[in-house]
């Protein structure tokens, strides 16, 4: 039963004290959203994208003209430009700020259902808006909705500037809309097709090519607010000048033109019912197993519907599921969240202090404690602002056990032996972390005795097959 | 390295398909193919690589961004100087190109580019695996493909128990705590992790040679020509999206052609004899415009070439149907078109290296699409 503290969370650390009732542990951190835990500087998604982000922006260009004589020079411009704007910097801040609520704060639980929203509404990494807000975006957009409606999470989603740019939908023009008479333009569905697609229905709905065509003129007008001095870094805008008029019918039902169209269609696709099937889905392969039951997914449906989508109760009815399967399926835990299950059981100094955080300027050149976070989870294959496509990283368990990502499990728990307290290293400390975490604390303490160094106790846990899954 | 998996799996593949009734293409009586895809990561300008002879039109709007000296392929079409290592694989008959050629992509946006040109659908993000590995399952190629990557890229994905090679710079632990580990692995019947830890195992751990493109392609020749070794290598070259300093013979994208030319060399040194059952092909998500920008560079275009080399080319030519770079014949009045679906070179690729029916590869893989079989005119069968 106690993998259920890694389940649902991140283990039970050195320090913490076993909670008596495991299930009502996990269930009391879910109805409130408390602020984050991170005590050091934490900007504002407007400060990234308007200051940082513009600047980036707006002098990508003259670089590009200074130095096109020269690729060498050219290579020191957009490094210098990075430098002026932090690019190095802001991701591992961002994980700083993230991997705080798994390790330190008081609903770990609550922050294992926020890495898997963020996933589920994955922003495609590479762009320069991604560099600077995905980070942002996860906290500002998402994580203050997880005590609200998933109707009001996929809305704001849907028109944050993050997803707007990822998924293309300022490039949605209707083809009849007043900014098309002079030039031809037309739809761009991208964004239309993944909110069906991977946001809400998915294709087990079987909509049609014509429905996502409709959903891509209700979009339409949706787009990233431009000026010329600011390019698109500015807020995001519903402009009627770029929106199809005329009605549009989704699943057999007719739309109004104009903004408000896209509120009412994602309040009917999530009333759908293949929304409720596809999210309970994807909640129990996240939490319990690759390929979950209809009789594990029936109580998330069920609470999704009586609750009228709210947040909380999908997550608690989810979490009793968990626990109710809790010895039947030990689900294998994806890089970030087995790094961070170390991470905390071995109580390592993880991740760098805010102290040395804040000791960072803009402009100059960061240190390697600054950027660690972001190598550590590059290196682990896993960097969460880092999707490559819109599905974001794969729950299936075949995508995560390929020979070099096994490798990096046994030299990251070789290699974080650094991150260890001194007092710690003594096998008292491995098997007191071992009791608390394991049912069979016996059989692994066993196992455990064939190390030889207390660095070798830590590579043997942390890549014990009980310990790789939860 | 012994990978004893494979052994496995080939026999249970075979044996499975054998009493599924489906025809196998028999490896006993002929030596193993390989296939090696080079991904060209951000646009690679067909035109900076195998640019037209004699075409002034071409010379003036790329009056900066010239090459001036070149290396000679035919009456028609000249070579990047940078391609050195390809010139030599030409001039034995080894290497070939086909020009004016995409996949159909039109957006120009390299993230929707990159996913279509791997995944071969024609929707962005539509499909969760690529055309490679669903060749490769349709070969019944299980634990045959072979990532220089660490993540599993959508190329290949779509068929089980993939293998990747992409070194870190740090020493495993001793084989000593492996084996204990293993014990646990076996005594937990977790079969999928104890046969990969035991191709680590296998592994020289503390061998760090690098992760630059042709030491990778180095280790993979030597997996590729080991007759129990994987039959698909994949491999990535980026910074091909050159908008500033694109340049002409030492420019930024003479940069890149030159890692592409060095994995060549370094794949024909590893192959050793093996090159002469192996395809070597380049894929990217679009070419770029005919006219330079104002940064001495170019934009995101469409047609583009794909480079293609090794023992089972059928002989140094440049294939395709030359659109012309006129402005009426510009895709969109600036891109080189594409007057060959690249799927169809990809599918013919296939079609030789894995004996499959180019009609199944066209039904099975590519979604039933209006493609070209070309294997008979590019490649030896």
């Amino acid at each position: 039963m106690k993998n259920f503290f890694r389940k649902v969370g991140f283990g039970i650390g050195p320090n913490e004290e076993l909670p008596s009732d495991p299930l009502a542990w996990a269930l009391n951190q879910l109805d409130d959203v408390p602020d984050l835990t991170w005590k050091g500087r934490i900007p504002s998604g407007k400060e990234m994208i308007e200051v940082h982000g513009r600047k980036r922006r707006v002098e990508e260009k003259k670089v590009r003209e200074k130095y096109k004589n020269d690729k060498k020079l050219l290579k020191i411009g957009f490094d210098r430009l990075d430098q002026e704007t932090g690019v190095d910097f802001w991701p591992s801040l961002e994980l700083s700020i993230r991997h705080t609520e798994a390790m330190d704060s008081t609903s770990p639980v609550l922050a294992k259902l926020w890495f898997f929203w963020a996933n589920h509404f994955a922003i495609v990494e590479g762009s320069f808006r991604a560099q600077f807000y995905t980070g942002p975006y996860e906290r500002e957009i998402i994580r203050p909705n997880l005590n609200q409606s998933f109707e009001k999470l996929v809305y704001d989603v849907t028109i944050s500037s993050a997803m707007i740019h990822s998924l293309n939908n300022s490039d949605n023009i209707g083809p009849k809309s007043k900014s098309a008479k002079n030039k031809k333009r037309t739809i761009n569905e991208n964004h239309a097709r993944e909110l069906l697609e991977l946001h809400t229905v998915s294709p087990a709905s079987e909509y049609t090519q014509e429905d996502i065509t409709q959903l891509a003129y209700v979009m339409t007008g949706w787009r990233l607010g431009w000026s010329k001095s600011a390019k698109d870094t500015m807020p995001v805008e519903f402009d009627k000048d770029y929106h199809q008029p005329g009605k549009k019918t989704v699943f057999g039902k007719t739309y109004k033109s104009g903004k408000k169209g896209l509120a009412n269609v994602i309040k009917d696709l999530v009333n759908h019912p293949n929304c409720r099937d596809f999210i309970a889905t994807k909640l129990c392969r996240y939490l319990i197993t690759d390929n979950p039951t209809e009789e594990m997914k029936r109580p998330i449906i069920k609470a999704f519907k009586d609750s009228d989508g709210f947040l909380p109760e999908i997550h608690k009815a989810a979490i009793r599921v968990a626990f109710e399967y809790n010895d039947q399926y030990q689900k294998f835990q994806n890089p970030e969240n087995w790094f961070l299950q170390m991470a905390k059981l071995a109580d390592f100094s993880w991740p760098t202090s805010p102290t040395i955080m804040d000791l960072y300027e803009v402009g100059k050149k960061p240190q390697l404690v600054h950027k660690r976070p972001l190598f550590t989870l590059q290196g682990l294959g896993h960097f969460p602002y880092g999707s490559k496509q819109p599905n974001g990283f794969s729950d299936f368990e075949v995508d995560w056990t390929s020979p070099e990502l096994l490798i990096r499990r046994l030299v990251y728990a070789k290699d974080f032996f650094e991150f260890t307290k001194s007092k710690n290293n003594n096998f008292k400390f491995y098997k007191n972390i071992v009791k608390k975490n394991f049912d069979n604390p016996e059989r692994i303490i066993k196992y455990l005795e064939k190390a030889n160094k207390h660095y070798e106790a830590q590579i043997l846990l942390f890549n014990h097959p009980e310990f790789l899954r939860a | 390295m012994k990978i004893n998996r494979r052994d496995f799996l080939k026999t249970t593949a075979a044996t499975s398909l054998f009493f599924a009734g489906f025809g196998l293409p028999s490896f006993a009586s002929q030596n193993k193919k390989n296939l090696v895809v080079i991904m060209l990561e951000g646009g690679m300008d067909g035109l900076c690589a195998v640019p037209i002879r004699g075409d002034k039109n071409f010379k003036k709007l790329r009056s900066e961004i010239n090459l001036k000296k070149t290396l000679k392929l035919t009456s028609d079409f000249d070579l990047h100087p940078a391609l050195e290592n390809f010139k030599t694989l030409w001039d034995q008959n080894t290497a070939s190109v086909f020009h004016a050629t995409s996949i159909p992509y039109t957006g120009r946006s390299h993230f929707e580019g990159q996913d279509m040109m791997m995944s071969g659908g024609r929707v962005p993000y539509q499909e969760n695996t690529g055309w490679l590995g669903r060749g490769m399952k349709l070969a019944g190629l299980k634990g045959n493909g072979l990532a220089m990557s660490l993540p599993m890229p959508l190329l290949i994905r779509g068929v089980p128990l993939n293998n990747n090679y992409f070194p870190i710079n740090s020493s495993l632990p001793q084989k000593r705590l492996l084996n204990i580990i293993a014990e646990e692995f076996d005594q937990y019947s977790e079969k999928d992790l104890s046969e990969t830890l035991s191709i680590i195992r296998n592994r020289d751990l503390n061998y760090f040679p690098g992760t630059n493109a042709s030491t990778l392609a180095l280790e993979a020749g030597k997996l590729l020509s080991d007759p129990n070794g994987p039959r698909v290598a994949v491999f990535k070259v980026d910074k091909f999206d050159t908008h500033a300093a694109q340049g002409g013979e030492n420019g930024a994208h003479a940069d890149c052609l030159k890692e592409y030319d060095q994995i060549l060399k370094a794949l024909k040194a590893s192959l050793g004899s093996t090159f002469k059952d192996t395809l070597i092909l380049t894929l990217t998500e679009f070419g770029r415009t005919v006219k330079q920008n104002g940064g001495k560079g170019t934009e995101h275009g469409y047609g583009t070439a794909v480079l293609m080399a090794g023992g089972l080319i059928k002989k140094s030519e440049v294939h395709g149907d030359w659109p012309g770079l006129k402005k009426k014949d510009l895709f969109e009045g600036r891109d080189l078109n594409s007057t060959m679906d690249a799927r169809s070179i990809y599918a013919s690729a296939m079609s030789t290296v894995f004996d499959l029916d180019f009609k199944r590869i066209q039904k099975d893989v590519f979604f039933g699409d209006k493609l070209e079989n070309l294997s008979g005119k590019l490649f030896r069968a």
